[in-house]
């Protein structure tokens, strides 16, 4: 028996196996050079397989939250812009007040009522912002109006609850006032202070004003942060602008004494500066959250970059390595055919 | 001696070199033949010249039985690799995209979609659509889980009855053997058959084999039992079709002793039966039972209850139901889950339940069932929160106890990977070892051409010299009966 023999077959399947194997080789490779990830990613990372989903996972998350955070950022600058229009309605009372104070004369007061009613307009509209089919100063009520309108035919709830203020204060005093003429300074700051201000402090306010909820949209804006992203319509500077201009507009025009009036005039001033303070607070607290949502993105930005940059060292191959191997597994599949077929010629049949 | 032993001698010379030439040609027809051991023909001195006194049959017992080890091992890993491979691609590719966690981690992106736009019911019914499609995730794997179960059960009837066939012909091969070394005969194609049987039936089942005087021989399994001995062992299995998470599958018996499984993702397991017992009672059910916790995990996260109110209001299934009323305990499996777990129908009909809550009659939502706030976001966030926060799973799935849903859910995949890259390293290494061996007992037993047809060379010349002695005592014959006559 000789110790070197070796059969036909052994070395038939050991050149098919050579090649067999160096093409499933290629194969990996050439899926890795274009895709630049294993070509079997699970069966590369093994447990780490859990680590790369856990790490896309964060991917997908971060930019999801980046999508969403684009619409708190656009219902918070939809917002700030809204209560910027408010605001300066809100001034533009304050700035007609000022400017016909002590002022008696039935045109001007006439201009003053139709000023302040504009304004309560121009109020009410922005204060009903719609965006993306929700009502900015809706609270969570997304969907309903927040603030009514006021001068409207047949007159609004607001209106009629105000006219109706007005009649039973008169009646209630003694002796009954039968004309706006008899009201006393004093009558009317009480009837101001006593009888109005509740009603847009209190539950008059959501009865006839506001549908608005109390309770503000919160959004998440990052794994760890959730901000409120709106505001809403019962908050005190709505409620004062409100205040300010129905008394303004609603009772310096009547037939009232000089002194009546003036004492109006200074109670609708000192509303109107609270509403506008009030305002201005929304405007801020509304500003720090818009500077939360800028600095998530931010840092989102940059965990984006940095799970990335993981996900690649995870998964991915090197472009360079894999193309040296395609070389080499070129050469030596080339080999391995030229030794297949000179060996397959080499018999000792073609010398017989 | 005499002229007419020289020509005596030289006919058994002719008879011997056509045995010769017989035996050649046989091994060169059998060159590509891969269970044909080469043979040659074995010359003895007679008084008559020489003659064919044996057929020599080249094996080597060591190379064979190592040779059949690795055919049980590779076939053993292989199988196993397959049944990772399938449960693998019931994930999805490279990206999982059919994988639980995936859909698990985009249902969670659509909730905080929704969470940013809460009025919107287009959202919301995506939303539920996302969880539907995780449900539906849950349910598929889990078919996948038992359809494997299912097949490898069927696989192991039908190689059971091949093992119970091949150890009938086994039984026949062998009687040849044991016949033709009795009666001092050529056993070498009942030795071919036999070693050809014994091959195929180590791909069932590991075994290890003895030899007995008359050549023979007895098989073991490699539990130790005895697989062939004179007659072979009956092989039992009793068959289940249909399989699902509660469903235990039936041992399969040698001569009344249970196969034992594989172990490990390497698998100890020799031979198909029993890697194909640790797929069906083994790592499949390990998955299930991850697959099963991932669904518990959804329906305890979005239960819906109010145990502290007046009057006490039980948890109960929210947005995912599973069948049955109730909350299933935490951290404690339950078998086929998976299966049943379904989006509720509640929430097909009214996808802003999952903002609002009311599926168990507890609405969160400020503005009540009637008229509830659409911006409402409280809930959905403390979903989101929730599916990140960690919670209490069983220890008997492999993985972590303490995790958060979603990690669990990546974890789970980790395990399968991990198993499978064992597996499938093993199996590199034993396919590689099989071809090892093979390549090593085809280099002693195989056939070479070239060698084969220097011999007939040889023949040739043997054949021609005997042919000349022939005619050359002829000549002495007839020039000896002209000096006679």
């Amino acid at each position: 028996m000789k110790t070197s023999y070796v059969s036909n077959l052994a070395i038939q399947s050991a050149m098919r196996l050579t090649i067999q194997q160096n093409q499933t080789e290629l194969l990996k490779l050439t899926q890795e050079q274009t895709t630049g990830r294993h070509y079997d990613v699970g069966l590369a990372l093994g447990a780490t397989a859990s680590r790369s989903l856990n790490l896309q996972r964060e991917l997908d998350r971060l930019n999801s939250m980046k999508s969403t955070n684009s619409v708190v950022t656009q219902r918070l600058s939809g917002s700030q812009g809204a209560l910027e229009t408010m605001a300066k309605a809100a001034e533009k009372v304050r700035d007609t007040l000022v400017t016909y104070k002590g002022n008696d004369a039935a045109t001007q007061l006439k201009i003053q009522k139709t000023e302040i009613m504009g304004a309560l307009q121009t109020f009410t509209a922005a204060a009903n912002t719609s965006f993306n089919g929700e009502f900015l100063f809706s609270g969570i009520n997304t969907d309903a109006k927040p603030i009514a309108d006021y001068a409207t035919t047949p007159p609004s709830a607001a209106k009629t609850a105000f006219d109706n203020a007005l009649s039973t204060f008169m009646a209630a005093q003694v002796p009954p006032l039968t004309g706006m003429e008899q009201f006393s300074v004093t009558q009317m700051q009480d009837f101001i202070k006593n009888t109005v201000e509740p009603m847009f402090t209190g539950t008059g306010w959501d009865a006839n004003w506001s549908d608005a909820s109390s309770q503000n949209m919160t959004s998440r804006i990052s794994a760890s942060e959730v901000i409120e992203s709106s505001t809403n319509a019962n908050t005190k500077g709505f409620r004062m602008f409100a205040l300010a201009s129905v008394i303004s507009a609603e009772l310096m025009d009547k037939n009232v004494t000089p002194e009546v009036r003036s004492a109006i005039g200074v109670a609708a001033l000192d509303y109107v500066e609270q509403g506008i303070a009030g305002l201005n607070a929304e405007r801020s607290s509304l500003g720090i959250s818009e500077a939360r949502v800028k600095k998530a993105n931010t840092s989102i930005d940059a965990q984006l970059k940095l799970v990335n940059t993981h996900v690649a060292d995870i998964e991915g191959v090197d472009p360079i390595e894999t193309s040296t191997r395609i070389n080499t597994l070129k050469v030596q599949l080339e080999t391995s055919y030229t030794l297949t077929s000179r060996l397959q010629q080499m018999s000792l049949l073609n010398f017989l | 001696m005499s002229l007419s032993s020289a020509i005596s001698i030289a006919q058994q010379a002719f008879s011997n070199t056509a045995q010769q030439t017989a035996i050649v040609s046989k091994n060169i027809a059998n060159a590509g033949n891969a269970d044909y051991s080469r043979r040659l023909a074995l010359l003895g001195s007679t008084p008559n010249g020489a003659q064919v006194v044996s057929i020599y049959r080249a094996q080597n017992e060591a190379l064979l039985k190592q040779n059949i080890a690795s055919i049980g091992e590779a076939s053993g890993q292989a199988r196993l690799r397959d049944g990772l491979e399938l449960l693998k691609s019931a994930l999805g590719g490279n990206d999982y995209e059919t994988a639980p966690s995936k859909l698990l981690s985009d249902f969670r992106n659509s909730l905080q979609t929704l969470a940013a736009t809460p009025g919107n019911k287009t959202i919301a019914a995506t939303a539920v659509s996302d969880a539907q499609d995780l449900a539906d995730s849950l349910n598929k794997t889990s078919t996948t889980v038992q359809d494997l179960r299912e097949d490898a059960d069927k696989e192991i009837a039908i190689e059971v009855g091949k093992l119970n066939s091949l150890l009938a012909d086994f039984e026949r091969a062998n009687n040849a053997v044991k016949s033709a070394t009795a009666l001092g005969g050529d056993a070498s194609d009942a030795l071919d058959e036999r070693d050809k049987i014994l091959k195929q039936v180590s791909e069932i089942i590991g075994i290890s084999t003895t030899t007995r005087g008359n050549n023979d021989m007895v098989i073991f399994t490699t539990d130790g039992t005895v697989l062939f001995e004179n007659i072979p062992r009956q092989v039992t299995f009793a068959p289940t079709t249909t399989y699902d998470a509660t469903v235990t599958g039936n041992k399969i018996f040698v001569d009344g002793v249970p196969i034992a499984a594989g172990t490990g993702a390497d698998t100890t397991a020799k031979g198909k039966l029993a890697s194909l017992v640790q797929l069906r009672d083994d790592i499949a059910p390990k998955f299930q039972s991850q697959l099963d916790e991932i669904a518990r995990g959804l329906v305890e996260l979005f239960k819906e209850g109010n145990p502290s109110g007046v009057p006490p209001i039980p948890y109960q299934p929210g947005l995912f139901t599973w069948g049955s009323a109730g909350i299933p305990a935490a951290g404690v499996v339950v078998p086929g889950l998976a299966a049943k777990i379904t989006v509720n129908a509640m929430a097909k009909a009214n996808p802003l339940l999952l903002r609002d809550g009311g599926f168990n009659g507890v609405v969160s939502n400020p503005g009540g069932a009637a008229n509830p706030s659409p911006g409402y976001t409280a809930l959905i966030d403390g979903f989101i929160n929730k599916m990140g926060e960690n919670m209490s799973f069983d220890p008997s799935t492999g993985l972590d106890g303490t995790s958060s849903l979603l990690n669990f859910a990546t974890g789970s995949v980790g395990w399968l990977e991990q198993t499978r890259k064992t597996a499938s390293t093993a199996d590199d290494n034993k396919q590689a070892m099989l071809s090892r061996t093979q390549e090593a007992l085809s280099k002693q037993t195989g056939v070479s051409i070239d060698e084969e047809l220097s011999l007939l060379l040889d023949l040739e010349q043997s054949y021609k010299a005997s042919a000349k002695l022939v005619s050359t005592v002829d000549a002495m014959m007839a020039a000896l009966m002209e000096a006679v006559r």
